[in-house]
């Protein structure tokens, strides 16, 4: 089970209704994007670059506002919430940065960590569990490394680690495996698998790596100069 | 597996000060010691003004013209005897050898300098216009003289000191003002500087307030350092101009009477609490506002 209750039993994770996104005045980015993400669903979201791959996802982790449509996150319509509800919603969500996205004056320790310090929770309550993630992602002999000092692919295991450590009921990632090499690439969609399977939480991975889809069964969304063009298993293949 | 001691201390999530703070620091500390000898300046003169005019209200000097020392004498008796007399006391030349000390030193006045004849006289409380029954009675029993009414150049010096305080009140204002816009400006900065660390934490569900509070406690301190910083200066240079005033107290005795007093110290005190409160609001306010820009 997931560890937040969505706010309606049955409602979906994510739910687009005709969506369109365009920035100041140019052309639309995304157009008329409909969809949901069943809770506990695992997704792939694919597409040649620029199709509008982040800016959808951008758009599920609330760091967008859709110009046009409306978006649910876990049954909830974000266009009618406030800002620390909206702040809330986000703690249920974690991403993994195509960029990482580390802060590089705190370590690797204390980057995972901080999801749990945003929630306030004490060290003494997490200190375990951070370092146990590190571990699995073989990061355990680099606990106070700083950033700076990681290389890209342990940088991204970072990144992955600091989007899991806080047990999320939505999991994003960017490219995740795009740093690192093709056993830790296996073991992180074994992560996620595990993740979404036991935690029930919904996984949505935006990759252009068709061999990591092709290894699953997932269901794949595709996106096409910002439309949705296929959105069913199968369909993006061959 | 072998767990890590835990952190000492848990590593701020805004990093630590760089070169940039610093010259904040300077530039608080700076309009802080500015704000504190202003206002320190703006007591210390009203404080002197308000001795000096509560001296001089009910006291009138007369100037006698022509007379010897029994018309003086006289006319001293006729002053202290009139309705609304306190006191009257003829000046002597010894005293009044002593006023013009400064200028013909303490050796005594030259022979032939010829001082006027002045009687010093009190009013009895709530009595306003003895000037002028004091010249009536004077001009009826033939005496030449000129009254000079203490109150009349008192409400004067009053009046001068009132527009200075309210220019000092305006210039302390206007320091206080600048420097929140000053850290306002810099708060903004050091948030644009950290957007990378301010955008993680907003996506990672940071509410505004968590990440204003980072800020306002980096700036709340920077404004305690600053404000004690420039507290401390200011409490320098009046320790100094008392002292420098004090060791020429003979040369100097026309300028209002310089000391530090508790309500002096209760200024410098109040320095960097105000100036930390000023900088902490200021930077909520700048965070909390750049954050509504963003969903």
């Amino acid at each position: 089970m997931p560890r937040h209750s969505p706010d309606r039993i049955d409602a979906p994770s994510v739910r687009f209704d005709r969506v369109g996104l365009r920035y100041d005045s140019s052309e639309d980015v995304l157009s008329d994007l409909t969809f949901e993400l069943e809770q506990g669903s695992f997704t792939f979201l694919t597409g040649a670059s620029g199709a509008g791959k982040t800016s959808l996802l951008r758009l599920i982790y609330l760091a967008l506002q859709p110009s046009a449509g409306e978006i649910y996150l876990f049954g909830q319509r974000t266009s009618q919430l406030k800002r620390a509800q909206l702040a809330a919603l986000r703690r249920r969500v974690g991403i993994v940065f195509q960029d990482f996205r580390l802060l590089e004056h705190l370590s690797a320790y204390e980057n995972v960590a901080l999801p749990l310090r945003v929630q306030g929770k004490k060290e003494v309550s997490y200190r375990a569990d951070v370092e146990d993630l590190l571990q699995w992602v073989g990061l355990g002999a680099r606990l106070h490394a700083r950033p700076t000092t990681l290389s890209g692919g342990e940088q991204q295991r970072v990144a992955i680690a600091r989007a899991l450590v806080a047990k999320p009921d939505l999991l994003i990632a960017d490219e995740p495996t795009g740093n690192v090499d093709p056993e830790m690439g296996e073991r992180l969609m074994r992560l996620f698998a595990e993740l979404n399977k036991r935690l029930g939480a919904s996984v949505l991975i935006a990759t252009h790596d068709l061999g990591l889809i092709e290894r699953t069964s997932a269901p794949v969304m595709r996106l096409q100069n910002g439309l949705l063009v296929r959105d069913k298993m199968g369909d993006t293949r061959g | 597996m072998i767990r890590s001691k835990p952190e000492e201390r848990e590593t701020p999530l805004l990093p630590e000060s760089d070169a940039r703070e610093v010259a904040l620091l300077f530039v608080v500390a700076a309009l802080c010691f500015l704000a504190a000898l202003v206002a320190l300046s703006a007591r210390a003169s009203y404080g002197a003004a308000a001795e000096w005019t509560t001296a001089a209200s009910g006291e009138l000097t007369v100037r006698l013209r022509g007379v010897d020392t029994r018309a003086a004498g006289d006319a001293e008796t006729l002053i202290a005897a009139l309705d609304g007399v306190e006191t009257a006391r003829l000046i002597t030349r010894e005293e009044a050898a002593q006023m013009l000390a400064p200028w013909f030193g303490t050796d005594g006045l030259p022979a032939g300098l010829p001082v006027p004849v002045l009687v010093e006289v009190k009013a009895r409380n709530g009595v306003t216009d003895l000037a002028s029954s004091l010249a009536t009675a004077l001009d009826a029993a033939g005496f030449e003289a000129l009254i000079d009414d203490h109150a009349k150049w008192g409400a004067d010096v009053r009046r001068a000191l009132g527009a200075a305080r309210f220019a000092a009140f305006a210039a302390v204002a206007l320091l206080v003002a600048t420097a929140i816009a000053v850290i306002a400006f810099a708060t903004h900065a050091a948030l644009l500087a950290r957007r990378d660390i301010v955008n993680v934490l907003h996506l990672s569900g940071a509410p505004d307030p968590f990440i204003a509070n980072l800020f306002e406690r980096r700036f709340w301190l920077l404004g305690l350092r600053g404000g004690v910083l420039g507290a401390i200066a200011a409490l320098g240079v009046a320790a100094f101009l008392v002292f420098a005033v004090g060791a020429n107290a003979e040369r100097t005795w026309l300028l209002p009477r310089l000391s530090l007093d508790f309500w002096d110290f209760v200024i410098l005190l109040l320095t960097p609490i105000i100036a930390g409160f000023s900088a902490r609001i200021a930077a909520r306010r700048t965070v909390i506002k750049e954050l509504a820009r963003t969903i």
